[in-house]
């Protein structure tokens, strides 16, 4: 990314005349702090510039002008400098001063202003662990060589063996959960982090981690290739799940799932199906749940017959006690048969109990 | 050679009395350094991050790497932050009545210094300035017209704001990297 003193590269070039007359422009000043530990600006490489470079540097409030004390050199032509942890200061102004002589010639070219908390590139994740959560889930996780991890915004980068392309999500700490898994795909993520705007105003992402793969990768052969960034100045940290170990748990998770959504439920309708049919078999527990409804035409065999069933009966409706054939206030007349039709049957009953009904004619 | 002696200690008295420090932040959040952490992140860095927006939106070319000569540097001072945005924020609220600025533009502006103040629980020096920011939270029914910037000169107030509002940005960044883990 070029920054702050790409207007060094036209005037490097007309400035010096024939030492530069034949070379291609160089990028212009580039300085990158990498994880804050050192800090470099580069102008080029020593295939496009052959003048000899001096690099001068000072803060705003802080003179006075200081020479770089750590040249980058490419084919003998200084192209960068290196600064120390202890030669960096965040939140002030940074200036930068390349004088370029050539021939006897000497020409100053200032900088624009720089502030160094925004030219921070952390560096990338380290220590990718996935977890197997519940429901399908997975959680992924990692750590940073940054010192401060809540100035850190980060991107997880995944796809499938069967997807096309990368998914990226933002995320803000160092956990990442991926809702969904299928037991039957190859899996490989990655994470690459950011200062954030909280602590600073950067777009200098990190290199990307190196990888970590989760799933089945049985029947895939190489089929999604992942690129391997370098990480060369610290050790490797890597998780790789092998194939035998996690098709043994997609194994087992087939088990669960045919038992919990077939046998369960078939043995479930089983038990009630029995539990129904021994239900109905069992008379004496049917009879409590369905009691019978009670038939008093037992009682009235007699008048059954004498009458061919055509009889009518009326229920005293001001009998709430229970009471005798003596204790009524009136005499009691027969029923015609309902050939009259007129006359009905004046019928007492004793009502014993709540089950039984006895009835007597008079 | 007493009166000389008695002169120097009048003149000494008086010179303690008008150096003596008044350093003393007017700010009572000092200490509360996680709750500031959660109103800046949750609130306030939005509203920071649509002001610089917008500032990078009025493009005025003789802003551009050039620092007035005559415009007020705040520095965000080691282990003096709080302090340094008060000193920012306050002196940003002078801005909100300068009519040579875009009024949406002044008006972000001194919302975000009157919201600083209230995360950092600060006063201003000078009292008067604080009542900005009932004017900016209390609905706008001014009907004052809009003064158009010139195009051809040079605003300077402007640029001032602009400067203004890239260190209060830095301050608060700064501030925010002290107190993270």
């Amino acid at each position: 990314m070029a920054v702050p003193g790409a207007s060094l590269v036209p005037i490097l070039l007309l400035g010096l005349g024939t030492c530069l007359a034949a070379s291609p422009s160089p990028k212009g000043v580039e300085c990158i702090l990498f994880n804050e530990e050192y800090m470099t600006c580069t102008w080029g490489s020593g295939q496009t510039l052959t003048a000899n470079y001096s690099l001068y540097y000072w803060y705003e409030n802080k003179l006075p002008v200081v020479e770089c004390q750590q040249y980058l050199w490419d084919r003998s032509v200084r192209i960068g400098c290196r600064f120390e942890q202890s030669e960096i200061i965040q939140f002030q102004a940074f200036y930068v001063r390349v004088n370029a002589s050539c021939n006897g010639q000497t020409l100053e070219i200032p900088s624009n202003r720089m502030e160094l908390q925004n030219l921070v590139k952390p560096e990338a994740p380290v220590n990718l662990t996935i977890h197997n959560m519940s429901g399908n889930q997975l959680q992924l996780t990692w750590s940073s060589p940054y010192p401060k991890e809540q100035c850190l915004e980060h991107v997880v980068k995944y796809k499938s063996n069967k997807d096309t392309s990368w998914t990226n999500q933002e995320v803000k700490g160092v956990i990442f959960s991926f809702p969904s898994v299928d037991y039957e795909k190859y899996y490989t993520f990655y994470v690459r982090s950011k200062i954030n705007n909280y602590c600073g105003n950067t777009q200098l992402w990190s290199e990307w981690s190196v990888p970590v793969f989760w799933g089945n990768n049985s029947t895939s052969k190489g089929s999604s290739g992942p690129e391997r960034p370098r990480s060369p100045r610290r050790p490797r940290s890597v998780l790789t799940v092998s194939p035998r170990l996690v098709a043994g748990v997609a194994e087992e998770q087939l088990q669960w799932f045919w038992i919990h959504t077939v046998l369960i439920p078939i043995a479930s309708c089983l038990l009630l199906l029995v539990l129904v049919v021994l239900l109905v078999r069992m008379e004496r527990v049917w009879v409590i749940i369905m009691p019978r409804i009670p038939n008093p035409s037992k009682n009235f065999d007699d008048l059954f017959i004498t009458h061919n069933g055509d009889f009518q009966v009326r229920w005293l409706p001001w009998l709430t006690t229970p009471l005798s054939w003596w204790q009524l206030p009136t005499p009691l007349t027969p029923l015609c048969p309902s050939r009259n039709g007129s006359e009905s049957l004046k019928m007492l009953w004793r009502v014993s109990s709540p089950t039984t009904v006895k009835a007597s004619a008079t | 050679m007493s009166h000389a002696f008695f002169r120097s200690i009048f003149r000494v008295l008086p010179l303690l009395l008008v150096l003596s420090p008044v350093n003393s932040s007017s700010c009572t959040m000092g200490n509360k350094t996680t709750e500031i952490r959660v109103k800046y992140e949750n609130i306030l860095s939005h509203d920071i991050e649509e002001l610089v927006n917008m500032s990078a939106e009025y493009r005025d070319r003789c802003c551009k790497n050039k620092r007035h000569e005559h415009s007020k540097v705040f520095f965000c001072n080691d282990t003096q932050e709080i302090g340094s945005l008060q000193s920012m924020a306050c002196n940003m609220l002078r801005f909100f009545n300068k009519q040579k600025i875009n009024k949406e533009f002044r008006r972000k502006a001194a919302l975000v210094s009157c919201g600083t103040l209230q995360v950092l629980q600060c006063k201003c020096e000078r009292h008067k300035k604080e009542k900005v920011c009932t004017q900016v939270n209390a609905p706008n029914n001014e009907d004052t017209e809009t003064v158009e910037q010139p195009k051809k000169k040079c605003n300077q107030e402007f640029c001032e704001l602009k400067e203004n509002i890239s260190s209060l940005r830095s301050c608060w960044n700064k501030f925010e990297k002290i107190i993270s883990r």
